[in-house]
Order: structure tokens, then C-alpha cells, then sequence
């Protein structure tokens, strides 16, 4: 065992008196009491207590830890699969994202004020909770409003577009039985509004997460809108805000991938100025670009909104047209999405809701 | 600072250790930098003895020199050099990453960096058929996406499965998560030995700045101290494993608006080849083109410069390559 003791999770003023004491790795703490590490390296009964418990831990069972962590990537694809997407109801969109926004991930989501943001994470909000037999997940949402964004009239309206849309394509006994219990009532208490003020609220309220998602298995969608507005108001401290927000950056990484559940976060757009023009740049810096897996710039060209998949480890850059209508986030115009639905990557989709179902 | 205990070398006995210990004795660096003499009259043991023991002591601690002969005969037989499967990006690193050395990748946000992170492990995978260890601090990793780069390569289903199997992913998300399994990477290479299939010709960690940017700077000083960890961990396995390493790393900016590899200065010794990873600037050019420049080689001239395209395929191809893909979802 190399396990070492200045590489261990403890609290640096215990490590200095341990390595001084001559204790080096895992392996020489293995047969020390805690009454005699006390006294050789002068700390309280509490603090070596937790030490062997800390050392031993991780040196006792990390061959197992090891075997549940280590996968190989075919496990992987294998999980991949079965966590799924959740589709947006914009076909494009969903094509540029590969069946939409994957489950397991962080997403970053960007635009000016007013492009639909909120508008896109409330449809997300209610698509995650389409029945499996439509092609949904079938799960909850948590929505943390920061903002104050959260309208739950407009929520309404979503879901009962998205129970219509449901409705219309039911096919065979399954699906009508999954209809019954697919209600607008249903959709509303499916999501779990936090409502935070500042950072602090915010960032307690993300370590008090994994709890949650622990007692709440079918939460399968965790959205922050928005994680720019608190960290922009209050913080003063630039490096501090830097640190503070790569720490949260890993901590939500963490949680999608253990829990298994899609993060999705929204941004705000700050102008960035350079010699002779200016431009729109994602705001809270250029190191936050790194927080999120993917990253979704929604932005206007006349009077069209687009969106811009503008970062991903598995997709290919691409700008989409959409719209955003009565009944939520939906593909901007027919011509256009009947063009690629035709394409063999929208036909094999069948099973999922399509907005150009509906239309037809 | 290794504890004197008894057995740890002949002629170290309990009597030794107890009465080397009232002369505040504990460690094997406290007896080799104290005087025998000195020592022997405090502690009323044999000069003899003592001068015996901290002769073996420092044998055994000693590292062996070794002629430059010797060393460039082991070099011809045991490095190889892996392809990253970008040809451009392999003209840039003469001819691939070297075994026993840390190459770091640096960039921006989406130019590319856990592409080829990616492209890396599917060319060891596939074309090589090694192992492969993908450490994962930052959620980037797709097995989609490998699937679909071993689709470019090869039809065979079969073959596509034994590349991803070759391939281990570890998803470390906090910097002690990172060291231990790294730790316990060594600790398993060593045991089963270097020889036999199940060796490890391939390390990449993407990326290291995730786990260690959030921890140095402010008050806090641990970081540099975790972040030191992980480069010896990171050097002793390129080393010890003879494994090429390929780390990510990202970038900011300096005063000058000029972009330098994140980490700052005592981690821009650590990797041994870096290179820079940036968009295309031209307008109108494909959104999947990138630049990568030489930002330190041992080899190469530094800011040589290469274009590489992300998505070499024309879109038209790429879609049928992703309806083939979901059709092989729905067979499974």
C-alpha cells in the first residue's frame, strides 16, 4: 500500500503532526492504536481517532472501492444508454444534442435576457417526467430558482401542452393507461421548487443535494436558474468567486455522474470589450467555459432565436433555429424541421414526442 | 522520513532503537544527519554499530547511478511511441506521446482538449490493442463518442467492443480521489508486474486542472502541497510503468491578454511536452477546425504550429455514422 498520508482527505495541521511523527503512508499507521498515535505525534484522542479511520478506510477497502469505481468504457456506453436523454421538443435541437439533454451530465445553457432560458428549463422540467412508453424518462425535476424566474402559470400552460401532445400520439393500451395517471397535477407536484437568495443559499443548498437525491431516486433533472446571478451581485472578490464557483463546478459534475441525474445550468451574458468592437461573451469568465460538460448558447439573428451548441465532448458544433410559442420550447417553423426529419437520425427517433407530429 | 524500526536493517535492534530514541532519535533522516561520534557518546551505544547501521541505512536509500550507455540501450528497448491518431497532432509531438513522459494538452473551453484525450485512447485501443487508463475528473467522458471513433476505424462490432473494453475509466471528482487512484494504480502495475497483457501502456487524466484550480490561491495553502502530489505521483508512474501520461489542462489569460496554461508556474515544469490548443481564427473556416502549437518540447522547436479538423468527415457522413449508431442501440 503507497497510500499516503499527506495525500489523504484530513485536516493539514493533522498531517504536518503525522508526518513529523514519522508516520509516512497507510502502511505504517496499520498497526498503531489510537492511545499510541496520541502520544507520538501529539494529537488529541478525537483527531487520531479519525485519522486511522480515514487512513484505514481508504486503505482497508479500496480494492473494492476501486473495482465499484474502475468501469471500462463499454460499461459505460452501457450506462449511457439506459440513463437516456431528456428531449427539449425541439427536434433540431435534440438532433445537435444527440436526443437531447443526456442524463449524467452538466449543461451549461447561455443567453441574453429574454431568449428563453427559463423558458427551456421549464420544458425540461416537464419533459422529464414523460412516461417511459412515450420515450420519456419518467422522472422528477428540481428547479432552483435564484432569480426569481419561476412563473408557475407558464409552468402550467407547458405541462398541458405537453399532456395534449402525449395524448395525441397514444398507440396502444400501455401508453392510454400511462395517460391516466400523466396530468397536469401530476407534472406540477413533480417538481421541486428551492428558492435561493445569494451564493450562500446556493451553495448550501447543493451540498444538502446528494441527500436529497438519495431519498428522491426519480429525480433525474436538477436545474439552476441561474448560477451567474448570485455569484454576480455579491462577490466582490474575483479569485474568491473563481474558486468558489470551480468547487461547485466539480461538486454538481459529481453529483450528475453518481447520481445519475442531468444539471442543468443557466448563464448570463456580459459584453466583452476588445480593441475596435465589442461582442457577447458567456459571463463569470473565460475558466467557467471548463465547468460544464456541454454548453448552449442561445442567442437572436433578426427576429429568430438560435441556439449554438458551442461546447461537447460528443457532439459536433451546430446552430439550430427554434422558437418559443404558447405551448413551449418548439421547433421554429415547419419548413424547416420537416427537412430534417426526413434525415435518418430523426427517423429512428420514432418513439419520442415529436413537435412535427403534432403539427401534421 | 521513514520511522527506525527494528528489522529494518541488520544490526538494528530493539536495544538500538530504544536508546537512539532518549537521544531524539525516531527517524532514518534524523540518525543519517547526526554525527556517529556525537551520537554514540549521547546515547551510551556502540560507535561501531552505529556507523554499521547507517551505512546500510543509506545503501538502502540510495539511488544507483547509472551509465548514460545503459540508459539510452533501455531507452531504444523499451519506449515506444504511441499515435495520437490525428496526423497533424502527431507531427507536432514527433511522431506521438513517448512512454515515460507527461505530454499536457491545454486550451480553452471546446477547443478540442478531451477530443483528443479521446482520439488518444481510441488509437491505443484499437490500433495498438493496449490498455488503456481514462481518469475522468471533469464529466467530459462520452462512450458514445469513443463508439462512434471506433465506427471511423473499423465495421466489426466485435472489434469496436474489445477496443472499449481495453479502455478503464475512473471518475475521480475531488484531488484525493485523484491521488488514490493513482496510488492504487501503481500499487496494482507493481504487483501483477509490467510484464503479462494486463499492463497499462496509456494514462490520461482530463483534466487536472478541475480537481486542483479550486484549491490554490487565497488563503488556502494545501493546494500546492496536493498539487505537487499529484505531478510525482504522475512522474513516478510514467517512470516506474514506463506508460505514456496525457494530461488536460486549461488556460488563462495573462495581463497582456495573452493565453498561458492554467496551474501556474511550478506545474509548467511537470509536463515534459506541452502543446496549446486553439479555434481556428479564419472566418469562414469549418467550426471543427483547430490550431496546436508547441508551447515547450523537448524535441521540437517550440510555437510550431499544425491545423487539425475535429470531424474530419463531411457532415452528410457524420449523420449516417450517428443513425447507425442508434440503430445498433436498439439491437442491443
Amino acid at each position: 500500500m503507497i497510500r499516503t498520508v499527506s495525500g489523504s482527505p484530513l485536516a493539514p495541521s493533522v498531517k504536518v503532526k503525522l508526518i513529523n511523527a514519522g508516520f509516512q503512508t497507510a502502511a505504517d499507521l496499520t498497526e498503531v492504536q489510537s492511545l499510541q498515535l496520541c502520544k507520538a505525534a501529539g494529537i488529541s484522542q478525537e483527531e487520531a481517532d479519525e485519522a486511522l479511520q480515514t487512513l484505514h478506510d481508504h486503505s482497508l477497502p479500496l480494492q473494492q472501492r476501486a473495482a465499484v469505481q474502475g468501469l471500462t468504457a463499454l460499461d459505460l456506453l452501457h450506462q449511457e444508454e439506459s440513463w437516456g436523454n431528456i428531449v427539449t421538443f425541439c427536434s433540431e435541437l435534440d438532433n445537435v444534442l444527440g436526443g437531447g439533454v443526456p442524463v449524467g451530465n452538466t449543461t451549461e445553457i447561455c443567453g441574453v435576457p429574454g431568449i428563453g432560458k427559463t423558458q427551456l428549463c421549464m420544458q425540461l422540467a416537464v419533459d422529464v417526467q414523460i412516461p417511459v412508453c412515450f420515450g420519456g424518462l419518467g422522472g422528477e425535476a428540481m428547479f432552483i430558482d435564484t432569480e426569481g424566474g419561476f412563473v408557475v402559470q407558464r409552468l402550467v400552460g407547458v405541462a398541458k401542452a405537453a399532456v395534449e401532445h402525449c395524448a395525441a400520439l397514444v398507440e396502444d393500451e400501455e401508453q392510454r393507461s400511462a395517460l391516466e395517471s400523466f396530468t397536469v397535477e401530476k407534472i406540477l407536484s413533480g417538481v421541486f421548487l428551492v428558492r435561493c437568495q445569494d451564493h450562500v443559499e446556493l451553495l448550501a443548498e447543493l451540498h444538502l443535494l446528494p441527500d436529497f437525491l438519495r431519498t428522491h431516486p426519480q429525480v433525474r433533472l436538477v436545474l439552476i436558474d441561474s448560477v451567474a446571478s448570485p455569484f454576480r451581485q455579491d462577490l466582490h472578490d474575483l479569485s474568491q468567486r473563481t474558486r468558489l464557483l470551480h468547487g461547485l463546478a466539480q461538486h454538481l459534475t459529481h453529483l450528475s455522474a453518481q447520481h445519475g441525474t442531468a444539471v442543468v445550468l443557466t448563464n448570463q451574458m456580459t459584453t466583452k470589450v476588445s480593441p475596435g468592437h465589442t461582442h457577447l461573451v458567456p459571463a463569470l469568465g473565460e475558466t467557467w467555459g471548463h465547468a460544464a460538460t456541454q454548453r448552449l448558447i442561445l442567442h437572436w439573428e433578426g427576429a429568430q432565436r438560435f441556439a449554438t451548441l458551442n461546447k461537447s465532448s460528443s457532439r459536433k458544433d451546430a446552430t439550430v433555429p427554434y422558437n418559443i410559442t404558447v405551448d413551449g420550447f418548439r421547433d421554429a417553423s415547419i419548413s424547416v424541421s420537416s427537412v430534417l426529419s426526413h434525415s435518418p437520425a430523426a427517423g429512428s427517433h420514432s418513439k419520442r414526442p415529436r413537435t412535427e407530429n403534432q403539427h401534421t | 522520513m521513514v520511522l527506525l524500526r527494528a528489522g529494518l536493517c541488520p544490526g538494528l535492534s530493539e536495544d538500538l532503537i530504544k536508546a537512539l530514541l532518549e537521544g531524539a532519535v525516531r527517524t532514518v533522516e534524523d540518525l543519517v544527519l547526526s554525527d556517529p561520534e556525537h551520537l554514540a557518546q549521547k546515547c551510551s551505544v556502540s560507535y561501531k554499530a552505529l556507523v554499521a547501521v547507517r551505512r546500510v541505512l543509506l545503501a538502502q536509500h540510495a539511488a544507483f547511478p547509472i551509465s548514460g550507455a545503459d540508459l539510452y540501450d533501455e531507452l531504444l528497448s523499451s519506449t515506444s511511441i504511441l499515435s495520437t491518431g490525428i496526423t497533424s497532432v502527431d507531427n507536432l509531438l514527433d511522431s506521438g506521446l513517448y512512454t515515460g513522459e507527461i505530454t499536457e494538452v491545454c486550451g480553452g473551453p471546446g477547443t478540442g482538449k478531451t477530443q483528443i484525450c479521446f482520439s488518444v485512447a481510441v488509437s491505443v485501443a484499437h490500433e495498438l490493442k493496449q490498455n488503456v487508463t481514462y481518469i475522468d475528473t471533469n464529466g467530459g467522458i462520452c462512450a458514445n463518442r469513443l463508439l462512434q471513433m471506433l465506427q471511423e476505424k473499423t465495421m466489426d462490432s466485435a472489434e469496436q467492443m474489445n477496443a472499449l473494453q481495453r479502455i478503464g475509466v475512473f471518475r475521480a471528482f475531488d484531488v484525493f480521489a485523484l491521488l488514490s487512484c493513482l496510488q492504487n494504480l501503481r500499487a496494482n502495475s507493481l504487483q501483477m508486474g509490467t510484464v503479462g497483457s494486463g499492463s497499462v501502456k496509456v494514462v490520461i487524466v482530463d483534466s487536472v486542472s478541475a480537481v486542483l484550480s479550486h484549491m490554490l490561491g487565497g488563503k488556502q495553502n494545501e493546494g500546492m502541497s496536493l498539487m505537487m502530489q499529484v505531478a510525482t505521483e504522475l512522474k513516478t508512474i510514467a517512470k516506474d510503468l514506463n506508460v505514456a501520461i496525457l494530461v488536460s489542462n486549461h488556460v488563462t489569460r495573462d495581463g497582456n491578454n495573452q493565453l498561458k496554461a492554467g496551474l501556474g508556474q511550478s506545474w509548467s515544469h511537470v509536463p515534459r511536452t506541452r502543446i496549446l490548443l486553439q479555434r481556428g481564427e479564419q472566418p469562414g473556416a469549418s467550426s471543427s477546425l483547430r490550431t496546436a502549437t508547441i508551447l515547450k518540447s523537448s524535441r521540437q522547436p517550440c510555437y510550431l504550429m499544425e491545423e487539425f479538423n475535429l470531424s474530419p468527415q463531411p457532415q452528410e457522413e457524420s449523420q449516417t455514422g450517428f443513425a447507425g449508431k442508434r440503430k445498433l442501440d436498439t439491437d442491443s
